[in-house]
């Protein structure tokens, strides 16, 4: 069966520093992956690798059979490719409804769609958004006036807007308070039970381990493991990576 | 109310050339403003809503008024083979859009600084470029049109552009490709990534612009009966589009209406009673804007309006604005 998206040998390099290393890494459909690794590991340079937003040197994209290597970003979210950022994103001058407005499909937009505002589908699925992620009160606040971790909410609504198949979350829970973490993670486990795929990468390695079946580990750009996230915990090299050697000698 | 005071005031122009003391000189200076106004306008969409600062959009309107002079002056050694007004101020209009479609091609991959020193550059070239193909544009010396001096025609041409031009931003902002020239302003990685072809859109706007700007163009050659370099590439047009767009609100629909309306008169004002220290005013103007009214005098009130300080700070090698780590809520 062909993945959803597999990349082969990926190569990113910043001057002398190789930030992605020769990377093989696939997500099967609905499959729910974590990407894991201490600071510095390429993990948001894979992403912006997958996703396009960066050029790669070498190596190879492929989503549902497309060869992606050399698409645009938007041409890749047209395709089901959706995600969000380290460093959240959103259009802070315009209103929560109408950031998650301007993340529909694109490509059902024609000429016409355009020079509307919006229509009754887009209208429906924003306040089915809104509701499922506890942002209902807040549809007409400027996106810049929310809180860090409204925004981090607002910003997975805008990854889910376009009905993606697959969506590259990086660090959702990044400065988010312990109860949204939960919700959080009870919206993702809905989300992909409708049969959307994730690749998550989160510093937060329980986060991972409770929503993720196959763990993958990035170290020093290159994959360090892979596996269960039982077996990743027990892998001397990656608490090697995560604590130093002498932690990983002593189990 | 705003809608009672635009129709008051659309009114009392409309009968301007039939009140009493109204005479061909005082047209002409209205048609001067409508003609500064639809260039702020259509800055605006560029500089305004998508976010880039072109500083070389005087060169559509040079491009306009030459193409309109060339194609009416026409000459063979028989007939007079000069093209009518209304089809060269058309064509003139076209080139131009079809120039900042091409160069707005090139240029709009750079961002920033970058972008607004590239246009700068570009209005430079082609300004050269008309200045030595003297065979075409008569050079230095420049062209004479046919005279044709109805000057209420002009005025009410202009007044119905101009009106039509604010109309239809106003309705292109409430648009999706409104809001995804907002977006693209915004967070243009962010933008692509949510499935907006940004290439597209912003080479769309900045070729209607360019369009837009280059009818004023051709309209104020046929007006003015002549053009050569100097008069019709002037940098300072794009200086009173971007002032007169910080002034009324950058990103706003009504700001360029209202700042270079404000900006046209300060300087006839200035003009008239501090002839030597006019332009030095002025530029302490810029500054004073800059500094106390970043978001001018209507884009305090709308939150789609910008300043050019925001845009700045959203430059390339500088997270997105809107990114702080607090904890939720």
């Amino acid at each position: 069966m062909i993945p959803l998206l597999e990349a082969r040998g990926l190569v990113k390099r910043f001057g002398g520093l190789t930030a992605v290393d020769g990377v093989d890494i696939r997500v099967g459909r609905g499959e729910m992956v974590g990407l894991i690794g201490p600071n510095g590991s390429g993990k948001t340079t894979l992403f912006d690798c997958l996703s396009r937003v960066t050029a790669i040197d070498s190596g190879s994209v492929e989503f549902d059979g497309t060869d992606i290597t050399r698409f645009r970003p938007h041409e890749v979210a047209r395709l089901g490719l959706s995600r969000t950022f380290q460093v959240i994103r959103v259009y802070r001058d315009l209103s929560v409804s109408e950031n998650l407005e301007l993340s529909i499909q694109w490509s059902r937009v024609g000429a016409s769609g355009l020079f509307r505002r919006t229509d009754p589908a887009t209208t429906r699925r924003v306040e089915g958004l809104l509701e499922f992620l506890l942002l209902g009160s807040l549809r007409h606040e400027r996106a810049g006036a929310l809180s860090g971790g409204q925004r981090r909410l607002l910003e997975i609504g805008m990854a889910l807007m376009s009905e993606p198949r697959l969506i590259l979350l990086d660090e959702s829970t990044s400065g988010v308070n312990p109860t949204l973490v939960a919700e959080i993670a009870d919206r993702l486990r809905a989300v992909n039970a409708e049969g959307v795929a994730i690749l998550l990468v989160e510093h937060n390695v329980q986060f991972v381990s409770d929503l993720c079946e196959r763990v993958v580990v990035l170290d020093q750009g290159a994959k360090l493991a892979e596996g269960t996230p039982d077996e990743i915990m027990e892998n001397r090299s990656v608490i090697e990576a995560y604590f130093g050697a002498e932690a990983g000698a002593g189990g | 109310m705003v809608r009672v005071v635009a129709v008051a005031i659309l009114a009392v122009l409309l009968c301007m050339p039939m009140l009493p003391g109204a005479n061909d000189a005082r047209l002409f200076t209205l048609t001067l403003m409508f003609t500064a106004v639809g260039v702020a306008v259509n800055w605006n969409l560029t500089g305004g809503f998508t976010g880039y600062v072109d500083f070389g959009h005087a060169a559509w309107f040079g491009i306009g008024a030459y193409t309109t002079a060339i194609l009416m002056s026409l000459q063979s050694n028989g007939p007079q083979i000069g093209w009518p007004a209304l089809p060269a101020v058309i064509l003139g209009a076209l080139v131009a859009g079809l120039l900042a479609a091409v160069i707005g091609r090139a240029t709009m991959r750079l961002k920033g600084p970058y972008f607004s020193i590239a246009m700068l550059g570009t209005f430079v070239a082609v300004r050269e470029i008309v200045r030595v193909w003297g065979g075409l544009t008569g050079g230095g010396v420049g062209l004479t049109l046919p005279p044709y001096l109805n000057r209420p025609l002009f005025y009410y041409i202009e007044l119905g552009l101009v009106a039509a031009l604010v109309a239809f931003t106003w309705w292109l902002r409430g648009t999706r490709f409104g809001a995804a020239l907002v977006a693209i302003r915004e967070d243009e990685i962010g933008a692509e990534m949510r499935g907006i072809d940004t290439t597209r859109l912003k080479v769309v706007v900045f070729s209607f612009a360019g369009f837009s700007t280059g009818l004023f163009g051709g309209l104020w050659a046929f007006q003015n009966t002549f053009v050569d370099p100097d008069i019709a590439f002037v940098e300072l047009r794009t200086v009173d589009a971007v002032m007169g767009t910080m002034l009324g609100g950058l990103g706003t629909v009504a700001g360029p209406l209202v700042g270079t309306v404000l900006l046209f008169w300060l300087r006839e004002l200035l003009w008239s009673h501090l002839l030597d220290y006019h332009l030095i005013v002025q530029g302490a103007l810029l500054i004073v804007i800059v500094l106390f009214v970043p978001r001018g005098l209507v884009g305090r009130f709308d939150a789609r309006g910008t300043s050019v300080m925001e845009l700045w700070r959203r430059r390339p090698g500088r997270k997105p604005v809107g990114d702080s780590e607090e904890a939720g809520p």
